[in-house]
C-alpha cells in the first residue's frame, strides 16, 4: 500500500515543490491556452471589423502578426514546461541516489519518480486547460471586449494538453533516466549534480567584488539551469519585443503611410457634392460605407481655370496638384512568362473584371507619398498604371508583370501602392491620359499644400473667399479629420495585438518567481552560511537581485535582438522608425523589464527575511 | 567592528527561550544566567534537546531570545537589528556546526576564505590565512577540493578553519566531534587545543570526554535549566 502510494505521499510531502511546480504549470498552460484563444478571437474580431474596412494589404499585415505572436506563444508555453519538468526531475537526482541507496530497486525507483512526473504533468495540464478557457470567458465576456465573437475554440484543449503533456514528459524524463544511470554515491553528491569541476586554483577576492563573483559563480556552477531559463526567457523576450516593437513600429508605419499616401496636411478643393464625396471615399478605410451611385463626371464638378488661377495667386499655398477621380470598368489582361528551368511558357493571370476607382494624377506633381512596390508612373500620357493593394489582392496573379484594359485602353501594371481611399480598390494613371479616355472630363478635385509657417486658417479663408468669387459651389476640406479617424482605427486594432504579450508576461514573470524560488531552494545552505558567518540579509538580496538581472539581461539581450531582426525583416518590410519610435519601444521594454526583476526579487526578499535557523534546518 | 572592553566576554542574564510548535510551547532554556571569562573553555554538556545547541545559536546571535540578556563582548545582542548582529558576527564569534555546514559548491579554499573576503582585508592577507588555517588543520593538499570530496573529519577541520578566519575573540562549536571516528576526533580536539593555547574564549556543546578533559569548566543542561557547574 505504501509502495503504491509512494509518488502521491512524496508530492504531498514536498508541499512548497509540487505547489510550485503545478501553480507554474498550471499559469503556463492556461496562459498559452488563453492566448492562443484570445488571440483567435481578437484576429476573427479584427477581420469581422475590418471585413469592409482596412485595405487588403493592412489585413495581411494584421494577419501575419497575429499568426507569428501565436507560434511564439505556442514555442513560449512548450518550452516553460519543458523547462518545469526538467528542473523539477533534475531537483529529484540527490533523492533518487537516497532510495537507491536505502536498497530500492533502481526500476522501482525510476517508477515512482515516473508516477510522479505523470502526476504533475497532468494536474498541470488538465488545470491549466480549465483555467485558460475559464480566463478567456471571462476577459472575452468583460466590457472592453463586447464587439469580439465569442466562441470557444475546443480544440485547443487536446492541441494543448497532448503537446505539453508531450513536451513535459520528454525533457522531464532525460534528467529522471540520467540520475538512474548513476550510482546512489553519485547522485548524492552535488559535484555530479552542480556538475562542478575542481582542480580551479584558489583566488580570493575583495569584498567589493565579492557579492557579485558569488553571484557569478553561483550562475556559472548551476549553469545547466541556468543556460536552461536564459533560453526560456529569451524565448519570451522575442514574443514581448515582436508584440510590442512590431506593434508600435507596425502602428507608426501603417499611420505614416496612411497618411503620406491620403496627404497629410493637404486641403482639398472640390466640388461640395464631389468633396464629400472624396472624404467618404477615404472615411472607407475606418467606416463601413455601402456602395453609392455617384457620377464623378458631372461638369459641374470639374475645377475651373480661374478658381486653379485664384489659388496660384495666394501668398502660403506652396503646392497643389489636380485630380481627375472617376469610375472605370478594368479587364485583367492574361499573360505569359517563361521558366527559366523548363522554359516552358507559363500562363499568368486571368481575364478577371472588376469596378475601381480611377484616379488620373499628374505624375511629375503628385503631392501624396505611397508606399510602392514596384515604381510611380512617368510621363502624362503613358499607359501605366499604379494600383492598390486591394486591387492587386483580388484580381492579379504577378500583377507587376500584368496589364490591364480600360476604356479600349491598355495600361501595364508598373507598381502597387498602399492607399486607404476606397479601402484600396483604387487605380492611379496618367491625368492626361485619363482626360483623353473619359472625353470632356476635366480634373474634378484639387490638392493643395499650404507652407507650414503661414498661418493656416486665415490661408484657408482666403482660399474659401476666392473659390467663391469663382463658384459658390467650390470648398474647402480639411483632410486631416478623415485621416484622424482612419489612423486612430488602426491604433485601436494594433493596442488590441499589444494586449496580447501582456498575458504572455504575467505568466513568464510568474515561471521566473517560480524558477527563482527553486534557485533559493538550491542555494539555501550557501545563503544560510552566508548569513551565519555574518553577511547581511540586505548583501543575501543583492547576490539574487544581481543573479536575476544576470539572467534577466542576457535573455533580454539575445530576445530583444532575435525579437527586433524577426520584426524588421520578416512582420514589417520598409518600417518607418523615428526616434520617438525608438523612446517608446524603449520605454515599454525598460517598464517589462522592471516589472519582471521586481516580480523575481519577491522570493529574493522572502528569503533574507528568513531567520537563518529556519533555512539552514 | 571592535569589541568594548570588558571583563567577562559572554555574560547571560535569565535567558529563557520558548519554541512554539503546532500550538503547543516547548520551553527550551530557562533562566539561564552564566558569565565566560576571557580565555575560558566551557563544555556544555546535557542529553539530546537539553537545549545546547539553542544556547550556542543565541549566544551567536542566529537565534532570537525569548527573554532575557545576552552580552557577547559588552554588546547586548537581544536589543540589535540583523545587520549589526551580521557584521558582529563575521568580526568576532566563530561558528563550528555539528553538521559542518560547508558550502558545497565552494571548494576547501574558497570555504575558508568567504568570512574573510567580507571584511576589509587585502587580497594578499586572505590568500596568506587561508594558506596559514589550511596548514593549522592540516588541509594544504586539499585546497582545491570540494567539500563532497572529503571525508567528515577533513570537513569538520575545514569548518573550523572557517571559523577561525577571522581571529574571532569567541569560538563556538556545536558537537564538533559528534559525528567522527576517534581518529578525526582526536584532530578536532587538538584544533581546540591549539585555539585554547592562542587564549580564545570557547563555548563547546559536546558529549566527547576527550573535549570535556579540557575544558576549564562544565555545565550540564537538564530540561532547559543548567543543572550544575565543575571547576
Amino acid at each position: 500500500m505504501s509502495k503504491t502510494f509512494f509518488p502521491v505521499n512524496d508530492l504531498l510531502r514536498r508541499k512548497l515543490s509540487t505547489s510550485l511546480t503545478l501553480i507554474s504549470l498550471i499559469t503556463c498552460v492556461a496562459s498559452t491556452l488563453f492566448l492562443l484563444q484570445f488571440a483567435e478571437q481578437v484576429g476573427f474580431g479584427i477581420t469581422s471589423a475590418a471585413k469592409n474596412t482596412l485595405t487588403i494589404g493592412y489585413s495581411a499585415i494584421f494577419s501575419s502578426f497575429l499568426f507569428f505572436v501565436g507560434i511564439l506563444v505556442f514555442a513560449v508555453g512548450a518550452v516553460i514546461v519543458s523547462f518545469i519538468a526538467f528542473l523539477n526531475m533534475a531537483q529529484r537526482t540527490k533523492d533518487f541516489g537516497l532510495i537507491k541507496a536505502a536498497g530500492c530497486p533502481n526500476g522501482l525507483v525510476f517508477s515512482y519518480f515516473f508516477i510522479e512526473l505523470l502526476i504533475v504533468l497532468f494536474l498541470g495540464c488538465v488545470l491549466g486547460v480549465a483555467l485558460g478557457f475559464l480566463t478567456d470567458y471571462a476577459v472575452i465576456n468583460s466590457a472592453a471586449f463586447q464587439s469580439y465573437p465569442k466562441e470557444l475554440n475546443f480544440w485547443y484543449a487536446p492541441l494543448i494538453f497532448v503537446a505539453f503533456f508531450a513536451f513535459g514528459l520528454i525533457f522531464g524524463l532525460k534528467p529522471l533516466i540520467n540520475a538512474s544511470r548513476l550510482s546512489p554515491i553519485a547522485a548524492l553528491s552535488p559535484i555530479k549534480y552542480f556538475g562542478l569541476s575542481g582542480g580551479t586554483k584558489f583566488k580570493a577576492l575583495s569584498k567589493s567584488r565579492l557579492t557579485l563573483n558569488i553571484a557569478a559563480r553561483s550562475l556559472f556552477r548551476h549553469q545547466f539551469a541556468t543556460v536552461r531559463i536564459v533560453f526560456f526567457l529569451s524565448l519570451v523576450f522575442i514574443l514581448l519585443t515582436v508584440s510590442i516593437t512590431g506593434s508600435i513600429i507596425a502602428n507608426n508605419t501603417t499611420a505614416t503611410r496612411v497618411e503620406e499616401a491620403a496627404g497629410k496636411d493637404l486641403l482639398l478643393v472640390a466640388n461640395k457634392n464631389m468633396g464629400n464625396q472624396y472624404i467618404a471615399l477615404l472615411s472607407k478605410f475606418s467606416e463601413t460605407k455601402e456602395k453609392t451611385e455617384f457620377n464623378y463626371l458631372n461638369p459641374n464638378f470639374a475645377i475651373p481655370d480661374a478658381a486653379i488661377q485664384q489659388l496660384n495667386n495666394i501668398n502660403g499655398i506652396t503646392n497643389f496638384e489636380t485630380r481627375l477621380v472617376c469610375e472605370g470598368y478594368m479587364q485583367e489582361l492574361m499573360n505569359f512568362t517563361i521558366d527559366p528551368e523548363t522554359q516552358a511558357t507559363i500562363p499568368i493571370g486571368d481575364n478577371r473584371e472588376i469596378d475601381s476607382l480611377i484616379v488620373g494624377v499628374e505624375s511629375e506633381k503628385v503631392l501624396s507619398s505611397w508606399f510602392i512596390e514596384g515604381r510611380f508612373l512617368r510621363g502624362d500620357y503613358s499607359s501605366e498604371a499604379v494600383i492598390g493593394d486591394s486591387i492587386a489582392a483580388v484580381m492579379f496573379e504577378k500583377p507587376l508583370s500584368q496589364s490591364f484594359v480600360m476604356q479600349n485602353a491598355t495600361f501595364n501594371v508598373v507598381g502597387l501602392c498602399l492607399d486607404p481611399i476606397n479601402n484600396g480598390f483604387v487605380t492611379f494613371v496618367p491625368l492626361r491620359k485619363l482626360e483623353s479616355l473619359k472625353t470632356d472630363s476635366r480634373p474634378n478635385v484639387v490638392l493643395a499644400q499650404i507652407c507650414s509657417s503661414a498661418n493656416r486658417s486665415s490661408v484657408i479663408k482666403q482660399m474659401q473667399n476666392r473659390l467663391a468669387s469663382v463658384n459658390s459651389d467650390l470648398m474647402v476640406f480639411e483632410l486631416i479629420v478623415t485621416l484622424e479617424k482612419n489612423v486612430g482605427f488602426l491604433s485601436a486594432i494594433w493596442s488590441v495585438v499589444m494586449f496580447l504579450p501582456l498575458f504572455s508576461l504575467v505568466a513568464a514573470s510568474l515561471c521566473l518567481v517560480g524558477y527563482l524560488v527553486l534557485a533559493i531552494d538550491e542555494e539555501h545552505q550557501e545563503f544560510a552560511v552566508l548569513r551565519a558567518i555574518g553577511v547581511k540579509p540586505k548583501t543575501v538580496m543583492t547576490i539574487l537581485a544581481i543573479q536575476s538581472l544576470s539572467i534577466l539581461f542576457s535573455s533580454f539581450a539575445i530576445g530583444i535582438s532575435l525579437g527586433v531582426i524577426i520584426t524588421l525583416m520578416i512582420l514589417i518590410p520598409e518600417p518607418v522608425v523615428t526616434s520617438f519610435t525608438i523612446l517608446e519601444i524603449f520605454a515599454w521594454l525598460l517598464a517589462t523589464l522592471t516589472g519582471m526583476f521586481l516580480s523575481s526579487m519577491y522570493p529574493a526578499v522572502r528569503f533574507a527575511r528568513k531567520p537563518i535557523l529556519e533555512i539552514i534546518s | 567592528m571592535p569589541a568594548k572592553p570588558i571583563g567577562s566576554v559572554v555574560t547571560i542574564k535569565a535567558l529563557n527561550k520558548t519554541y512554539h510548535l503546532g500550538g503547543m510551547e516547548v520551553h527550551v532554556l530557562k533562566d539561564i544566567s552564566l558569565n565566560v571569562a576571557k580565555g575560558e573553555f566551557i563544555a556544555l554538556c546535557g542529553s539530546s534537546g537539553s537545549g545546547k545547541t539553542t544556547m550556542l545559536n543565541l549566544i551567536s546571535g542566529i537565534d532570537k531570545s525569548t527573554s532575557g540578556q545576552i552580552l557577547v563582548l559588552g554588546e547586548d545582542l537581544t536589543v540589535q537589528d540583523e545587520d549589526f548582529l551580521a557584521e558582529f558576527r563575521c568580526d568576532n564569534i566563530g561558528f563550528v556546526f555539528q553538521s559542518y555546514n560547508l558550502v558545497s559548491t565552494l571548494t576547501v579554499a574558497e570555504n575558508v576564505a568567504f568570512p574573510m573576503e567580507w571584511t576589509k582585508k587585502s587580497e594578499l592577507e586572505i590568500k596568506a590565512r587561508v594558506a596559514e588555517l589550511l596548514e593549522t588543520v592540516d588541509l594544504q593538499h586539499r585546497a582545491n577540493h570540494f567539500p563532497a570530496q572529503l571525508s567528515g573529519g577533513e570537513q569538520q577541520r575545514v569548518a573550523f578553519a572557517r571559523a577561525l578566519a577571522n581571529d574571532p575573540e569567541v569560538i563556538l562549536a556545536d558537537e564538533p566531534t559528534g559525528n567522527l571516528d576517534k581518529k578525526n576526533g582526536q584532530k578536532i580536539t587538538q584544533v581546540l587545543r591549539l585555539l585554547k593555547a592562542n587564549g580564545k574564549t570557547i563555548i563547546v556543546a559536546t558529549h566527547d570526554p576527550e573535549l570535556i578533559q579540557l575544558a576549564d569548566r562544565i555545565l550540564c543542561l537538564k530540561d532547559g535549566r543548567l543543572a550544575g557547574q565543575d571547576e
